[in-house]
């Protein structure tokens, strides 16, 4: 999936309490936020901007069941059919026995499903390298980069960044593509969420 | 004010002094980017020797033979089964806190996770030892994995606890370490954005798999670390509760109770709070942490140690009850002579033990000693060494008098390749965490971050409106602010 | 919220047709059962009398009910303990159902005392003297299992339930009256509540977690011993209290009462009653596994009774894996997620099952060792029930109509309301 050379208007943010309302207003002024990268998970974030919610959790669930289902029904095979083994006097199908490493299967599956596919999805891996927009995005600055068409006025977009209380605005050119983000069609648009 | 989250000024706050984001970056990562001091190298060089010590008393054990230990008849599980129950016992406080306590918002984990969670990787590894080397041949260890083979097709024993135990000690070693790290990767890319030297720069850039910091990856992050906690709870009372099936599938007196699955998970959660104070004490002082490990954080793990420390005393004493009211000869004579009896051989270990885990931990009742720095380190200690005993009490005087007078076996006491053995998984267990704490985030910077403002001390004194306020007009501003 | 609380005309409805269709069950078993005749001796031909089915009802009803509006207690206490804020909004809820606890408290103790003085040695085998002298392990026990030690330590714990209980609620309702706490006095006033809470954890051990369950309910079967019994027992009821709390508070929400409450306090009680029917499930796991594993008879015949065996299926197998349906599997397949716990009517409809499904639990507990292969589940039996549930809404309707139903002056109050899960 490559894609070309775009350009995005970045400015930074040193407070949530400043970014909501930043965030808010560049949508409703009808930017497309290409993302806005934290230090820390910022609870409500994902709803100001308009992200669909994750299905991660139903991927584990699904997962958690096909470790159940392996666990069992190796197990039922290997001492019912393959090779029964009288233990104890127990039954071949000694299902309370079997309980604990069932167990441990789902939870082993689901887990490691699960950050599978986290990794694939956030394109995570050793290795990997990424456009950073700011350094201190990982520190202690709110960053947001605004993707930008060919009709977007670079200046106008940075004069709004800076009314809305950025700092450090400055425009950046990036690859877009993987590594970037492929999420752009989740977000929703301001209008559509409203209703106008 | 936004107000999405706020907190009582009635509590403490979990970060204390004047922060600022940047200034709890510069608090936890700068440690990472020093040479490190003396007394790094001198412990770290203390338990790489101890490690060596430990590898030579195993190469001992696998040339000449299990025979190098004391174990005898009727004592085949002696050191080497204690030590490994007490290591996995205490391999559950880190992933109880990461887990448990995120399920339960409890705000203090924030302080404490990271390197609770290392520990349980460092003790579950230390673990693991045991079983293996006590194989005898150690080369055959394979043979636990059920794979076709040449053998008959014979499969391994699904009905054995022994082999659940593989599954569950691999499954939880596994998810640990995934739990762990995913929770490390968003701090690595901290450590990488600030890196300064070449070197730095590429392998904090491996370990951070290129993180971001994006909106939609933190709510990916979220959503995992979640769902990671919630598969983890249940996987951390099932690994010690599987454990407990070892001994409890049996019909060993003073091994058939049903009582152990929960019994024995109290008792590690109790351990596993005892070694993270042991550990967290002296790492908040050598690391000048303490503004992020405060006394609030001791005494809330001190009030953990204190329930379930009676929660395990609860056990013991149902234990006892039942055995006497069984009525079965046997198991009254487990408990009333091979435990309770002081004068019996072993009889002091049992009340080592009541006095360890049930009678010492009892002093945190009160506030004062729970907040006092060196009686909760005597206290991790004792706690540790009441586990141990526990383990001890459990395995040894079980099974060193068998249902025949003419089978009770000679007093046992390790030979000096057991305690070796068992000094070298102290030695690998401080190695691991003498060089986590040098080349990792000891504590978990984004997750600080995410408390500061509601639980920070500076922004916290702030509050004396909201908390003065009128709780009918605080729910409209918060119903207006939605 | 300045204005009482009116309980609405079907509230009352309800509680007094319970009431009155339990009584009219008591009086049809009282009349029917002959539950004051001498008991039949065991092991004589047709020994069977349904005097035996009205205590065993009797006793299962009024542990279980008792048990459970107890738990209410026991989460004001360990919330208060731990600290917790999310709960303060809802709080007055638990207090109310735990108001309940002296009424059943008492039914339970007449009960109990009529079973033990009355001589139901077919409730209670370890009370047949002459049995018991020829029987050294009922002999060895008696030490435990005797009229005068079963009384006292009964009335104990009834009464230790009762007044630190009612210190607790008196604690939260002083706050109504004090007005708004400055800091200092907020904290004296946590400190004081985590105090009672302590004491209250502390006996809550001594008597739910070891030996109330132990006297009441274990000793049906004598000889019949397992460590986990009174954990467990602890687990069903507690779950089962979690789903009572769920269900006033639903009931309040949809009256319109208890404005702070939203789906976030919903979607932690219905993670309350997730969790502990996954505990109730591991207890109940590791209980069963433990004892099929090593397959001794002194203890296999507690499974055998129920379940039986291969070759003759026991009278409760039926309900056995019942009881296994409604409270595990239906609670973690349904309750998983997130979506049902925030949903008002599921919870509510869950919060039903695990009440009926723990019921059903008790039933297994108390029946088999009792009425054997004689059990009924007819009007009689879910009379006696509705006669408790009509006390408890009576008990709890009374308490919201007395008191305000937020505890608006109670320091973490402004957490619960800015809650979010």
């Amino acid at each position: 999936m490559a894609g070309g050379i775009k350009k995005f208007v970045v400015g930074s943010f040193s407070d949530e309490a400043v970014l909501f309302p930043a965030v808010k207003n560049v949508r409703k002024a009808g930017y497309k936020i290409h993302d806005v990268y934290t230090p820390f998970p910022v609870h409500g974030l994902d709803h100001a901007m308009g992200l669909r919610e994750t299905s991660l959790h139903t991927a584990g669930f699904i997962y958690a069941i096909t470790g159940t289902t392996t666990a069992l029904s190796f197990m039922t095979w290997v001492f019912t059919k393959d090779w029964p083994l009288n233990v104890g006097g127990k039954p071949h199908f000694a299902l309370p026995a079997w309980i604990p490493i069932t167990f441990e299967l789902t939870v082993l599956f689901s887990a490691v499903g699960m950050v599978l596919t986290f990794c694939y999805l956030c394109q995570l891996s050793p290795f990997v390298k990424k456009h950073h927009f700011h350094p201190r995005a990982t520190d202690d600055l709110f960053v947001m980069a605004i993707e930008c068409t060919d009709k977007t006025n670079d200046a106008e977009v940075k004069s709004f960044l800076e009314k809305a209380g950025a700092q450090e605005i400055n425009v950046q050119m990036a690859e877009t593509g993987w590594w970037i983000g492929r999420y752009d069609k989740e977000q929703k648009l301001y209008r559509e969420e409203k209703g106008y | 004010m936004s107000l999405l989250k706020y907190e009582s000024q009635q509590r403490e706050p979990l970060v204390d002094g004047n922060k600022d984001y940047h200034q709890v970056t510069e608090d936890i990562i700068s440690p990472i980017e020093m040479k490190p001091s003396k007394l790094w190298y001198i412990g770290f060089y203390i338990s790489v020797s101890l490690l060596l010590f430990g590898v030579y008393s195993v190469y001992r054990e696998v040339t000449y033979g299990i025979g190098q230990w004391n174990l005898n008849k009727t004592i085949g599980w002696g050191w080497d089964i204690t030590n490994f129950v007490w290591w996995v016992g205490i391999g559950h406080a880190g992933t109880l806190i990461s887990a448990i306590l995120l399920l339960f918002r409890q705000g203090w984990r924030t302080g404490v996770n990271r390197a609770a969670e290392a520990m349980t990787i460092f003790a579950v590894m230390c673990a693991g030892q045991f079983p293996i080397w006590h194989m005898g041949r150690v080369w055959m260890a394979f043979f636990v994995l059920p794979y076709p083979n040449s053998r008959g097709p014979l499969w391994v024993n699904f009905n054995s606890p022994l082999l659940w135990d593989v599954f569950a000690i691999s499954t939880y070693f596994t998810v640990s370490l995934l739990f762990w790290y995913s929770g490390l990767i968003p701090d690595m890319a901290t450590v990488r954005d600030r890196a300064k030297t070449k070197l730095r720069k590429l392998l904090y850039g491996i370990a951070s798999f290129g993180w971001t910091g994006s909106t939609k990856h933190w709510q990916r992050h979220e959503s995992l670390s979640l769902v990671l906690a919630g598969l983890s709870t249940p996987l951390v009372l099932s690994v010690h509760t599987i454990v407990s099936f070892d001994f409890a599938t049996s019909i060993v007196p003073g091994w058939h109770t049903t009582i152990f699955p929960p019994y024995f998970v109290a008792g590690a959660i109790f351990s596993g709070f005892a070694m993270v104070q042991t550990l967290l004490i002296v790492v908040r002082k050598v690391m000048g942490l303490q503004d992020y490990i405060t006394l609030g954080h001791i005494e809330a793990m001190n009030k953990v140690i204190v329930l379930t420390g009676s929660i395990v005393g609860c056990a013991y004493l149902t234990e006892l009850f039942i055995a006497w009211y069984g009525q079965n000869p046997y198991e009254w004579y487990a408990f009333s002579q091979n435990r309770a009896n002081l004068f019996s051989p072993y009889g002091w270990s049992y009340w080592l033990m009541m006095f360890c885990n049930v009678v010492s931990p009892q002093l945190f009742w009160s506030r004062k000693l729970r907040r006092n720095i060196t009686v909760t380190f005597f206290m991790s200690i004792v706690v540790n060494i009441g586990m141990w005993y526990e383990r001890f009490v459990i395995i040894v005087t079980s099974i060193y008098r068998d249902f025949l007078p003419s089978s009770w076996s000679t007093y046992y006491s390790p030979t000096i390749w057991e305690i070796g053995f068992y000094l070298g998984t102290f030695g690998l267990f401080f190695t691991c965490f003498f060089l986590f704490s040098k080349y990792f985030p000891v504590i978990a910077v984004a997750e600080i971050k995410s408390i500061l403002k509601t639980s920070g001390e500076n922004y916290k004194v702030k509050m004396t409106d909201i908390e003065k306020a009128d709780a009918e007009k605080f729910y409209h501003e918060v119903e207006h602010a939605h | 919220m300045n204005h009482q609380f009116e309980l609405p005309g079907s509230y009352k409805k309800w509680t007094w047709g319970l009431i009155v269709a339990g009584l009219l069950a008591l009086v049809y078993g009282l009349v029917m059962f002959h539950p004051f005749a001498p008991v039949a001796h065991e092991g004589e031909h047709g020994a069977f009398s349904s005097s035996t089915r009205f205590w065993a009802v009797l006793l299962q009803n009024s542990v279980y009910w008792l048990l459970v509006v107890n738990a209410s207690m026991f989460f004001i206490c360990v919330t208060t303990m731990a600290m917790g804020g999310w709960q303060v909004a809802l709080r007055r809820v638990p207090e109310a159902i735990s108001s309940v606890v002296p009424i059943l408290g008492i039914i339970t103790f007449l009960v109990l005392m009529a079973i033990i003085w009355g001589g139901r040695t077919d409730i209670y085998h370890w009370l047949d003297k002459s049995a018991v002298a020829h029987d050294k392990i009922l002999n060895g026990k008696s030490g435990f299992l005797n009229a005068k030690f079963y009384t006292i330590w009964s009335a104990i714990c009834i009464i230790m339930w009762w007044l630190l209980g009612r210190k607790m609620r008196s604690l939260s309702l002083d706050t109504d009256k004090s007005g708004p706490m400055d800091h200092e006095t907020s904290k004296r006033w946590i400190w004081k509540n985590t105090v009672w809470a302590s004491l209250y954890t502390v006996f809550f051990g001594l008597s739910v977690a070891s030996t109330a369950p132990w006297l009441w309910l274990m000793s049906i079967d004598p000889h019949w011993y397992s460590t986990m019994y009174s954990w467990y027992t602890f687990a069903s009821s507690f779950v089962a209290g979690m789903s009572l709390i769920a269900l006033f508070v639903i009931f309040l929400k949809n009256r319109g009462q208890l404005e702070y409450v939203t789906e976030e306090h919903l979607h932690d009680v219905g993670k309350f009653m997730f969790a502990f029917s996954v505990f109730w499930t591991y207890l109940w796991f590791s209980q069963y596994m433990l004892i099929w594993y090593s397959n001794q008879p002194e203890e296999t015949k507690y499974f055998i009774q129920r379940i039986g065996t291969a070759g003759q299926p026991g009278p409760y197998k039926g309900i056995f894996f019942f009881n296994l349906i409604v409270n595990f599997l239906c609670p973690l397949l349904i309750l998983m997620k997130r979506g049902v716990k925030r949903n008002w009517t599921m919870v509510t409809v869950m919060a039903v099952l695990i009440i009926f499904g723990h019921w059903i639990d008790f039933y297994q507990m108390v029946m088999p060792g009792t009425v054997k292969e004689h059990a009924e589940m007819m009007p009689f039996e879910f009379g006696i029930a509705a006669l408790f549930i009509g006390l408890i809404m009576w008990g709890a309707g009374r308490y919201f109509t007395k008191n305000a139903l937020v505890a608006k002056n109670h320091p973490f109050l402004k957490e619960s309301i800015i809650h979010h899960t």
